[in-house]
């Protein structure tokens, strides 16, 4: 099984861990460099962890592990005037990235009010091509039971977030409810307000877990980590596209930040070691997110065969 | 003297949470803007059922306008006077100011933070900023934070000494109007 690993230290030799990575047969996620820092975040088989502890340990670097590692999670706000932002969005959206997962804020163009609220088809779609969505509501438990008209048609599972205590059955269309967020008009730091975030975190990580055990009943024909390895090798443009995550990694698929109409034949030829093309395992459209190119992996009740 | 020494909220229903929350949002955003201390009382009224979100409050008064001593160091030289500014925030203010009273051509300015104005009249006096004007703003500003973000249906009744800002998603009507002011009226009576 691979483990999703976290590693931050110095840039001098940090480039023998992602050799290490290789060797191993894991996979390199994503990799920042903030001046002489750098973070890494990887795939790696769990049995040869050890292996890797003993190389960072001497590279005075540290390793976490990062449950949400290639996942990509929804932060959705009713809008993104300064009502809901930035305090508690930005604090979800970036405790999201610290624990692996590549967080996008949404705000919705109608999202306010207790009977205005409604979201359209396209945004419903933006956030359906997430593993998962987390909601901030606000402080009053009326609005937040009246809003669930927002996610109804929402298909991965949605984390609300909110003020007061709701018990969970009065939200039937939500995976999990987080009290204590709410409206806030300060950054969390305090021990009470960490713990809040924790506990989004939580009930992510249980909604991920869902979805992948859902994905083990009827196996992908191949992993989304190597169907990235491959279009990073054979779609070398991909290097050059100007976001800082050219390839973002889903639980189905991958997201490729290239323009679809220029990149789609290009990326449907992708040919693998086994001798199938990507097009033959997978389906491949244009993303909701602004000309991207998405790659939705068939299951192998579908192609009858798993690499 | 105490910043907001009385201070109620009063939300209807079983929403003992969101009226604790509105409280500290209330202060947090009044702290933010610099707010806090130019309100005596503040009465606020949430029916979350209507929707429509009300917000009465009483000003200090007295807030003097900012003359140029207030915000510079004003010398007389030989013949001219010379002001000398302890930061650069109202530079914009005092120039037109300046240039409306003496005319563009007596207004030197040989460094940043210093003017110079050719005349025996000394500027001292004149009022550079109302500061009453810019505190309106930003209390208006920081009601339409505080309310809830859907209710875009909003009324701002400002006095010289008080202000009631209501704010609903559906329309404004007289009867809302004079229900919200029958309800702060009995808030400040209780």
């Amino acid at each position: 099984m691979l483990e999703p690993i976290m590693f931050t230290g110095g840039v001098y030799k940090h480039d023998v861990v992602m050799e290490l990575v290789e060797d191993l047969g894991g996979y390199i996620l994503q990799k920042n460099i903030t001046q002489s820092e750098v973070i890494l975040l990887f795939l790696v088989p769990s049995e040869d962890l050890p292996a890797m502890q003993d190389l960072v340990k001497e590279l005075r670097g540290e390793l976490t592990r990062a449950p949400l590692a290639g996942t990509e999670v929804a932060v959705v706000t009713p809008t993104l005037a300064i009502h809901h932002l930035p305090h508690v969005a930005c604090d979800i959206a970036e405790y999201l990235r610290r624990n692996g997962a590549k967080s996008n804020m949404i705000g919705l163009a109608r999202g306010v009010g207790r009977e205005i609220s409604q979201i359209n088809e396209y945004e419903t779609m933006l956030i359906n091509e997430h593993d998962s969505a987390v909601f901030i509501f606000g402080n009053f438990a009326e609005c937040i039971r009246k809003k669930e008209n927002l996610y109804r048609n929402i298909n991965v599972p949605v984390v609300i977030a909110g003020g007061p205590d709701i018990n969970k059955k009065d939200l039937p269309y939500a995976f999990e409810y987080v009290p204590s967020v709410g409206r806030i008009a300060h950054r969390s730091r305090k021990a009470t307000e960490l713990v809040t975030l924790d506990r989004i975190i939580a009930a992510i990580g249980r909604a991920l877990d869902r979805t992948r055990a859902e994905i083990t009943k009827d196996p992908l024909t191949t992993s989304p980590p190597r169907v990235m390895d491959a279009v990073r090798e054979q779609v070398p443009e991909v290097e050059y596209s100007y976001s800082p995550l050219p390839i973002a990694l889903n639980l189905t698929g991958i997201r490729i930040k290239l323009p679809y109409e220029k990149y789609k034949d290009k990326t449907q030829e992708v040919r693998f070691d086994e001798g199938v093309t990507l097009k033959e395992i997978a389906v491949i459209k244009p993303s909701r997110m602004k000309d991207y190119i998405s790659v939705r992996i068939l299951p192998s009740s579908e192609t009858g065969f798993v690499f | 003297m105490e910043p907001l020494e009385v201070f109620k909220v009063e939300v209807t229903g079983d929403e003992e949470f969101g009226s604790k929350k509105y409280r500290e949002l209330i202060m947090d955003i009044l702290q933010d803007l610099g707010l806090i201390r130019s309100i005596g009382h503040l009465y606020v009224y949430i029916d979350i059922k209507k929707p429509v979100f009300a917000v009465y409050g009483l000003i200090r008064t007295n807030i003097p306008p900012l003359n140029v001593q207030d915000i510079g160091d004003v010398l007389k030289l030989d013949g001219v006077y010379q002001i000398k500014l302890n930061n650069e925030e109202h530079m914009e203010q005092l120039l037109k100011i300046l240039w409306q009273t003496y005319g563009r051509e007596r207004i030197e300015q040989p460094a940043r933070d210093v003017l110079i104005v050719v005349s025996d009249k000394s500027p001292a006096e004149l009022e550079v900023v109302d500061v009453k004007a810019e505190f309106r703003q930003d209390l208006t500003d920081a009601l339409i934070r505080v309310a809830p973000e859907g209710f875009r249906n909003r009324r701002n009744e400002m006095t010289e000494n008080s202000f009631l800002f209501m704010a609903a998603e559906e329309t404004l009507t007289p009867e809302l109007i004079y229900e919200i002011k029958e309800k702060i009226r009995s808030m400040e009576n209780a």
